[in-house]
């Protein structure tokens, strides 16, 4: 793979612990301010599901200095684009501004950080619950399959694990979040010290280091996080369910424990789903989708996380094709990069496809930041995301068949939806 | 760190000196046998992008054959006279690339992402995909067979049940009307003579266009084109004039019944200008400040104000033939009729109402400063050299300049006027895709109310 484009990056921790990454491109006048937040859905209690995703949406909601909804009003008034996400791991704020507005994404980001409880009122919540509710509504509930992957998590992980429940959380539980959930969150994550500030764009790195210290200095670092342990995966096993849905076609889920984001593991298990289900030549495409018509679609996928998570395997299956048939044509494969790993062809084109995906990212100066600060935020080390060509390079045919065992071994969730009218 | 002043924070701070980005340079040049090449060369990019566009879109097929220009676009790289489809997609997945082959209202493309080295070969590729397609029975049966699926599958997705009902209820069922993927029964009738006919029409290189953007070096890549575009410079014929169907007399909402759906999708719209239209320029403001943007006037009422939706957005079709009007928001069941009326508030409120000068700076300055953010990618930038070769601008179109010089000719007076030409509550669709008995009630009084099922 070639070695990513990536400029010279700088790294700095102002007093209070906020960590800052600079990586200065200069190719557009645009600057992106990124924020990482080392907090998100794994942090919530049981009861309160949602919340670090509902939280998300009070800080847009203004702070002491920048009143109601103008905190988009000041971004895109001068022609920014602004958002934010909430992950299991972590909840992100970033904004685009045309370069020479970088101290205005500074002033707003800042003052969220530090003044965001002055403006807090009930009506604000009242309102974001609602919005949040519709979120959920339009994302998951009145989606085809939109209910599958709630469901393949509570298979896949054991009771308490902080994976097992969505995002963005149960009605219930975003009925039930309270004003004053919003303070103790608040409190207990938004600090600097629990905060990675990214930088990547069209700037000076020391009038931006003096810019980041004027607006951020002087908040207080704050309480540490403790960190959240998950409970172990079962170390094998089967556990199945079925699904009823408004949908014309079947569909069947498997997924397997996986690596943790940053373990070479990982990187194999991301180079297997490609293997598997990335383009029409993959094993899985080009023999169920495309010879053998049994699946009108199927994808598979490993997902960045901090703890160890799942690797899906998804299949649209066909009408007048049994899903058990399938299940078991997809285990056959499996089974056999088990038994033989995968053609040095099959590993070639997968790394290829890795490094166009990985130069793709590198284009965009919002995804770039991301990238920086999810090294940081999870391993310690922005730098870390230069390495990342080197890590799928690094991997070998024997990794793969190491990693396909792995799977077949340990435990496994089967989910299948089924089209209502055809299972009533 | 030494001790600094007190801050203030109760405003944000001066900004820094502007620096303007500019659209990258390009060249444009016409082959001897006919092929435009707009290059638009950028050192250091780690993507390379290329499109290859004909003037093959849907307009160009006869309804009752709806869905052939997309399903003949689609069969391009499934096989060639050199390679099977498996062979075409294993070459290009082996260096690690992405090609697609579709079309639009306006086009049938193919369009390749892959790394600047592969260059060479990516060209070659796709100079075989277009020009020697095999068109295998076999593979068009199959693209037949999964076409119909996934027409099956459509009806899984409440918001694009939506769109497909208002496009049925603006355009009728001809061209625009019937969605660009056809029906099961027109891919039904399809044979693959069809395919053969359309592509022999429609494929030649006369119009054809090429669109690049990354790390190259143009002259090598113009002589390389000329080697593998060569060939009698076949034109297709000219675009068939549309006829639109009468407009009915008021507003009429049509419910599409979906018992127990977890919320409700609403669409509202009427048809308008299309892409060459003289109001487009003054139309983009306009709908950016109404519903093109999170500030936007319907956003903050529906979203911010009364918590109905989490997103409510407008836009006005961007293509050569005409276009319409679209409003969209995913609302909360028992608030639909509510939102629906909020929505026709604000555009009575756009038509009788001043603008005030400052909301048109904001959507001005706002218009002009994200302009760079689409061109951060190759595929961005890609897509702004189909645009002026497909919409026929000229090739400052998008210098910085002319961009900016457009956006401030637009006046109040002129938004004034476009809302009253453009923006038409009395005469719009209404299409909410729900559970009926909870919505008919309350979208009572708002027209003649249809219910069909979903």
């Amino acid at each position: 793979m070639e070695a990513p484009t990536l400029g010279p990056l700088r790294q700095h921790r102002l007093d209070n612990g906020l960590r800052i990454v600079l990586e200065p491109d200069s190719r557009l006048p645009l600057v992106v301010v990124n924020l990482w937040y080392h907090v998100g859905s794994k942090n919530e209690r049981p009861g309160r599901t949602g919340f670090a995703h509902l939280f998300e949406h009070m800080l847009f909601q203004g702070s002491a200095h920048v009143p109601g909804t103008d905190h988009f009003r000041f971004i895109q008034q001068v022609g920014g684009v602004a958002n934010g996400s909430t992950w299991f791991d972590r909840t992100n704020y970033f904004e685009t501004l045309p370069a020479h507005e970088l101290g205005l994404g500074l002033w707003l980001e800042s003052d969220r950080m530090g003044f965001l409880l002055p403006a807090l009122t009930p009506d604000k919540l009242e309102t974001q619950r609602a919005v949040v509710m519709n979120e959920r509504r339009e994302r998951v509930d009145n989606q085809p399959y939109g209910r599958a992957s709630e469901r393949l998590s509570e298979l896949v992980y054991p009771e308490g694990h902080p994976y097992r429940w969505p995002v963005i959380g149960t009605m219930e539980d975003i009925a039930a979040a309270t004003l004053e959930d919003v303070h103790a969150f608040f409190a207990t994550f938004y600090t600097p010290r629990n905060a990675v500030l990214t930088l990547v764009g069209d700037f000076d790195p020391d009038r931006a280091l003096e810019l980041v210290a004027t607006y951020f200095g002087d908040l207080p670092g704050g309480p540490r996080p403790d960190p959240v342990v998950p409970v172990p995966f079962a170390t094998t096993g089967e556990v199945r369910d079925v699904l009823t849905d408004e949908v014309r076609l079947s569909r069947l889920y498997l997924a397997f424990p996986a690596p943790a984001h940053g373990a070479p593991d990982w990187y194999a298990a991301e180079l297997l789903a490609q293997i598997l289900t990335g383009g029409k030549s993959s094993r899985l495409y080009e023999d169920l989708v495309y010879r053998r018509e049994f699946a009108r679609s199927i994808s598979s996928s490993v997902l960045p996380t901090e703890l160890p998570a799942h690797l899906t395997i998804a299949a649209t299956v066909n009408p007048r094709v049994d899903e058990g048939e399938l299940e078991r044509e997809v285990l056959a494969e499996l089974e056999r990069l088990a038994a033989n790993g995968p053609r040095e062809e099959d590993l070639e084109r997968a790394r290829n496809q890795a490094a166009t995906a990985h130069a793709g990212m590198l284009q965009s100066l919002d995804d770039r930041a991301d990238l920086l600060a999810l090294h940081a935020t999870y391993h310690g080390d922005p730098a870390a995301a230069f390495r990342e060509a080197a890590a799928y390079d690094a991997v070998s045919v024997e990794d793969l068949r190491r990693c396909a065992a792995a799977l077949l071994a340990g435990p496994r969730a089967v989910l299948t939806v089924l089209p209502r009218e055809a299972a009533s | 760190m030494s001790a600094r002043p007190e801050l203030d924070r109760s405003a944000p701070p001066h900004p820094q000196e502007l620096r303007p980005y500019e659209f990258p340079d390009f060249i444009r040049q016409r082959l001897p046998d006919g092929l435009t090449a707009l290059l638009a060369p950028m050192p250091g990019a780690p993507l390379l992008s290329i499109e290859l566009a004909f003037p093959a879109g849907g307009e160009r097929e006869e309804p009752r054959l709806a869905g052939l220009a997309s399903l003949t676009a689609g069969l391009l790289d499934e096989g060639t006279d050199q390679r099977d489809a498996l062979a075409v997609a294993g070459y290009v997945e082996r260096l690690g690339g992405q090609l697609s082959a579709a079309a639009n209202w306006d086009l049938g493309a193919l369009e390749l992402e892959l790394l600047p080295r592969h260059r060479s070969a990516a060209l070659e590729l796709l100079a075989e995909v277009a020009r020697s397609p095999r068109f295998d029975p076999e593979e068009f049966e199959r693209a037949r067979r999964n076409r119909v699926t996934d027409l099956l599958r459509r009806r899984d997705r409440p918001g694009q049940v939506a769109n497909d009902q208002l496009l049925r209820a603006l355009f009728g069922p001809a061209t625009y009307g019937l969605p660009l993927e056809g029906t099961p029964e027109t891919i039904e009738r399809l044979a693959r003579e069809d395919v053969l006919s359309f592509y022999e029409r429609h494929y030649g290189l006369a119009d054809a266009v090429l669109l690049m953007a990354g790390d190259f070096d143009p002259a090598a890549v113009l002589a390389e084109l000329e080697e593998r575009f060569a060939g009698p410079a076949v034109a297709a014929p000219p675009r068939p004039q549309v006829a639109l169907p009468p407009e009915a007399e008021g507003r009429r909402v049509v419910v599409v019944d979906r018992p127990g759906s977890a919320q409700t999708e609403l669409r509202l719209g009427h048809l308008a200008p299309g892409r060459l239209h003289p109001d487009w320029s003054g139309l983009t403001v306009l709908n950016t400040l109404f519903g093109g943007k999170f500030t936007s006037r319907i956003n903050l009422n529906l979203r911010e104000v009364h918590g109905y939706t989490y997103g409510a957005s407008s836009r006005f079709a961007s293509r050569l033939g005409p276009g319409y009007l679209t409003i969209s928001a995913a609302v909360a069941t028992p608030h639909a009729g509510a939102a629906v009326r909020e929505i026709l508030a604000e555009m009575d409120r756009l038509r009788s109402e001043p603008i005030a000068p400052e909301e048109l700076a904001e959507t001005r300055s706002y218009l002009l400063g994200v302009f760079p953010y689409t061109l951060q990618t190759t595929a961005g930038v890609v897509q702004h050299l189909e645009s002026l070769a497909i919409f026929g601008f000229p090739d400052d179109y998008y210098r910085r300049a002319r961009y900016l010089a457009r956006l401030e000719a637009v006046t109040l007076e002129q938004l004034s006027q476009l809302a009253q030409r453009h923006f038409r509550p009395e005469q719009a669709i209404l299409v909410a895709v729900g559970p009926a008995t909870e919505l008919v009630p309350q979208l009572e009084g708002l027209g003649a109310v249809e219910v069909v099922v979903g």
